[in-house]
């Protein structure tokens, strides 16, 4: 199952979505996995970090998110469950630091929901909803938006499940019960 | 008259025009007059209307008072509801929801994002259908 969450800054969407990825391994068995897009760039982000990982707990495997964001499932075992926090930092490091182009980024992006699918194994992927906001009007900025958006397209048409979070609370938008 | 909301990229058009895939598209054109709606309208089919914002942005320097502003565009609405009553149409209002980030720093943006906002909740009090576009998803609001 792919299941996506997302949410505003501190809207408590890791949360919920640990809650959800503990809930397919419960269900389903096998390995928990936490692949991390952030990397500590200054003392604020190690400290971020370091909180996040404490609140995750020790049954977390982690491991950093490659660029070849395809390549992410590579050596995870078939029916583990998979927690992506967060894609909107993989695609920033996508366009900024990689430099891919729109369909590259999206290529990438597909072919880990493939390799979910094919694998098999359970995907919770977390974002941020930014694209509700007055928007700096600059191309760099308006790009990345279109770029991220294309990829929640995508990912809330993909997904089985699709919630958004406002203050812990979780919203259905899209669910296999309905 | 529908109103159909969301993000950048949200999806919205989209949305529209799967719902409505045989609506005639009029794009608001920035550093225009309103349209004359009863020229634009075709009798019975659906009159999808965007730019909005666009629009309100070119406005912007024009117009300096917020709310002369604000009524321009109420005028326009219920010139589309009267039309559509009149021709027996759907209008179907596309915005952008622009109203959830931090206050902009330049004051155009925040003029921009303000009569954006006003304008949805005009829109959504004369509208029978509202609906929320986020990442290619639709909920109905009303």
């Amino acid at each position: 199952m792919i299941v996506f969450v997302s949410g505003g800054a501190r809207s408590g969407k890791s949360e919920v979505a640990e809650r959800l990825a503990r809930d397919c391994q419960r269900a389903h068995g096998g390995a928990l996995y936490y692949l991390a897009t952030a990397m500590a760039s200054d003392v604020e982000m190690a400290a971020r970090i370091a909180r996040h990982r404490r609140d995750r707990g020790s049954e977390w495997c982690t491991r950093e998110v490659p660029l070849a964001l395809g390549e992410a499932l590579d050596g995870i075992e078939p029916g583990s469950c998979v927690l992506l926090d967060c894609l909107t930092l993989w695609a920033s490091r996508a366009r900024f630091e990689a430099g891919y182009h729109s369909a590259a980024g999206l290529a990438q992006f597909e072919a880990l929901l493939v390799a979910a699918r094919t694998r098999p194994l359970d995907l919770v992927v977390v974002s941020n909803d930014l694209n509700e906001a007055a928007l700096p009007q600059d191309a760099a900025t308006r790009d990345y938006v279109a770029f991220l958006q294309r990829l929640h397209r995508t990912l809330a048409r993909e997904a089985e499940r699709v919630v958004e979070v406002v203050a812990g609370v979780a919203i259905d938008w899209k669910s296999p019960h309905a | 008259m529908q109103l159909f909301i969301g993000g950048a990229c949200a999806g919205k058009c989209d949305a529209v025009s799967e719902r409505f895939p045989a609506a005639r598209w009029h794009r608001l054109e920035a550093g225009t007059r309103l349209p004359d709606w009863r020229e634009t309208v075709v009798a019975e089919v659906p009159l999808v209307v965007t730019g909005w914002a666009d629009w309100i942005e070119m406005a912007l320097s024009d117009e300096p008072d917020d709310d002369r502003l604000r009524e321009q565009l109420v005028a326009a609405l219920e010139a589309l509801v009267a039309v559509e009553r009149e021709r027996g149409t759907t209008v179907i209002v596309i915005l952008p929801e622009m109203g959830r980030g931090i206050v902009p720093m330049a004051a155009r943006l925040r003029r921009l994002r303000d009569l954006a906002g006003w304008l949805a909740q005009d829109v959504a009090e004369l509208a029978d259908a509202v609906e929320y576009v986020r990442h290619g998803l639709v909920k109905s609001l009303k």
